[in-house]
């Protein structure tokens, strides 16, 4: 009875919904797959050394991938006005009673996106945006004075906190002076978005910050399945239906009472959520590159509403160990890292700016760019004119970093 | 008990005898040799700790081999019998302490060295006024690479009477000092936020380690220190060249000028 009302009130959109920090874990494995993982990570980090040519993403399997009209059919990107909506109204439902909540997540999550949202007009939201100047350098002075200016007196909400400084003696004083205020409890009621790796850096900068932060539950495979069977079709539809291109077993629907006698469930969902450390954005980008069609379904018409057996036989699912993801290339120096790392602590950087923080010289970090490009290890955004790390590269740079003796996030 | 007699102890060794122990034996070269080459520069690719704990294993398993070898050998070469044992060891004895006592010396160090881990491969020692990072241990002595990339070879031995000063202690934490010597007159809190923050913004340094600035009086100014800890312990000098550059132009900024001591006091 139990599980019955726990699935009632799992929301697909937000599954879990939000915890504290101290209660999120990383999504466990079978230990089969962990030492697997171990030695093949190990492997491509040795071969590395020796082969650096072999870069970029590559589909090991025959399968025709998905087009792009069919991606946006079974995987399309989530809602994040309504994951806004939820993101909200956990906040205001959860027991820490702060006015200034923190919800701190790791990179694509979908934090900040949502919370972008939430102050777009036509969403019907009444918060208010805070954006970060164009000049981060500033003094202590200087940061009063831009927090004075800024209106607290309504509900405001910042998407990103990473946004607000750089890693320069100079580029502090702005989140400074806002813990203070909101430690204070001068900053009016607001919600502040931060990335898991921001906030572990400010956490160790500022050892007595304790201000309660939420974070989205992570995506062990039940979530998932949820989640990603949610997000193709509409909410009147059975859901998306997938199975394992090599064996044939279940992968969506996840729930084995849907699923009829003798349909054995696949361990995908299981190993995608391990790989993808239960971040959804890192999940969907996995899946969709996982997604297969077989080469006659290709010429099919789009799906009429309620064609449950044509959606059926259209999904199939690319074991994991048949896509190789990027991995970091090897460098003989920490040119890369010293970029990969800038990016994650700030949410993504302009050109400038990542000259600034990793103190490399314009011609070093632009060559570093180039080899991380080619990579698929990061992307230009033109929208917001910065560099950013990509989805499907996360995994290996996080991992990387992190054996590298980086300072990693929490998630 | 009967008489100890070492020629009738080896009286035994038959030409297939000693080819088969010289087969061992080459076969336990080769794979010391193996060891030693290998799993440094598989270690070399790998970062942090894994590194660390494949150098370490070097000499674990050099020595693993050695005594494999040695138990397999003797077997070979010599019916093992409590007289024949005795004899042998009785007659390497007397050999170690007469011929080879420094040498002796320096082989029993080595193995308390790998069971007291006094440093490790990875490890930064200073021994004797000697600073380095070890890159080996044999059975005799240690090797380190100083900061100028020289050799020191150092005696196990050493061990006996030396002080050994480890940096790392064989862990991938290793504290680096930058000092500054500056005029006095100045905001001294505000300096000292301003090194902290200097340190906390260099991308080397490890940022869930403490970082810590003192200050104390001087009779020609001022001296700061910094102490906080790269990202591994070969990015020391490194490191400690971006702190000094950069807190050398944080200061100049605050208008905190250094001082230095006047070539005719040097």
């Amino acid at each position: 009875m139990a599980n019955v009302a726990e699935k009632e009130t799992i929301n697909p959109e937000l599954p879990g919904g939000l915890i504290p920090l101290e209660s999120w874990r990383l999504p466990e494995t079978s230990v089969h797959r962990s030492i697997k993982g171990a030695l093949r990570n190990t492997w491509i980090q040795v071969r590395a050394g020796f082969s650096p040519d072999d870069e970029a993403f590559e589909s090991l399997d025959d399968l025709p991938v998905l087009s792009r009209g069919q991606i946006e059919r079974f995987a399309p990107d989530p809602d994040y006005g309504r994951i806004a909506r939820l993101l909200l109204q956990s906040v205001v439902e959860s027991p820490v009673n702060n006015p200034v909540s923190f919800l701190v997540a790791p990179p694509f999550s979908g934090v900040r996106k949502a919370l972008t949202v939430l102050a777009d007009e036509d969403s019907g939201h009444s918060r208010h945006l805070i954006m970060p100047p164009d000049n981060l350098l500033m003094s202590d002075s200087d940061a009063r004075e831009w927090w004075d200016a800024c209106d607290f007196s309504t509900p405001w909400v910042i998407p990103e906190l990473a946004s607000f400084w750089l890693r320069h003696r100079s580029g502090l004083a702005l989140v400074r002076e806002l813990l203070r205020r909101v430690a204070a409890g001068e900053a009016g009621e607001g919600l502040i978005g931060c990335s898991s790796w921001c906030w572990q850096f400010w956490s160790y900068y500022l050892p007595d910050a304790r201000f309660q932060p939420l974070t989205p539950a992570p995506m062990d495979a039940g979530k998932l399945g949820l989640w990603l069977g949610g997000l193709g079709v509409p909410s009147s539809d059975s859901g998306v239906v997938a199975r394992m291109a090599d064996t044939g077993l279940w992968v969506l629907p996840s729930d084995p009472d849907v699923l009829g006698e003798g349909q054995k469930t696949a361990n995908f969902l299981r190993d995608l959520a391990a790989l993808s450390r239960g971040i959804p954005g890192i999940a969907l980008g996995i899946w969709q590159k996982a997604l297969r069609a077989r080469p006659e379904e290709e010429q099919l018409e789009p799906l009429e509403k309620g064609d449950h057996q044509s959606v059926r036989a259209q999904c199939w699912v690319a074991p994991l160990n048949k896509l190789s993801l990027p991995v970091v290339p090897s460098a003989a120096g920490r040119g890369l890292a010293f970029i990969l790392h800038a990016l994650l602590l700030h949410d993504g950087l302009g050109g400038d700016r990542l000259e600034l923080v990793t103190g490399m010289k314009g011609h070093e970090a632009a060559l570093a760019l180039n080899r991380l490009l080619r990579a698929d290890l990061v992307e230009y955004h033109e929208s917001d004119g910065v560099w950013r790390v990509t989805p499907l590269g996360y995994p290996a740079i996080r991992r990387q970093l992190q054996s590298d003796g980086f300072p990693v996030d929490a998630f | 008990m009967g008489d100890l007699d070492l020629s009738g102890a080896f009286s035994g060794i038959t030409t297939d005898a000693l080819l088969e122990a010289l087969f061992l034996v080459v076969l336990a070269s080769i794979l010391i040799m193996l060891v030693q080459n290998l799993l440094p520069r598989l270690a070399h690719t790998l970062g942090g700790k894994p590194r660390l704990y494949l150098l370490a294993s070097v000499p674990l398993l050099r020595l693993v081999v050695i005594v494999v070898t040695i138990i397999l050998v003797v077997p070979v070469l010599v019916e093992p019998s409590f007289e024949n044992m005795v004899a042998i060891f009785g007659a390497l004895g007397l050999a170690l302490g007469f011929a080879f006592k420094d040498y002796a010396n320096s082989l029993i160090a080595g193995i308390v060295t790998l069971y007291e881990m006094p440093y490790r491969p990875g490890d930064w020692i200073e021994v004797n006024g000697q600073y380095g990072e070890v890159k080996s241990i044999g059975t005799r002595s240690a090797e380190i690479v100083t900061p100028d990339d020289d050799v020191v070879i150092i005696p196990h031995s050493t061990l006996w009477t030396a002080l050994i000063a480890n940096a790392n202690d064989g862990t991938d934490n290793l504290m680096c000092v930058t000092e500054f010597h500056v005029e006095p007159h100045h905001d001294v809190s505000a300096v000292l936020s301003l090194l902290r923050d200097m340190a906390y913004t260099s991308p080397l340094v490890k940022t869930w380690q403490p970082v810590l600035v003192t200050v104390r009086n001087t009779p020609y100014g001022m001296q700061y220190k910094v102490k906080a800890y790269p990202l591994a312990p070969r990015e020391q000098f490194r490191f400690i060249t971006d702190l000094t550059a950069r807190g050398a132009e944080a200061l100049a900024t605050q208008g905190v000028r250094m001082v230095s001591v006047p070539v005719a006091v040097v």
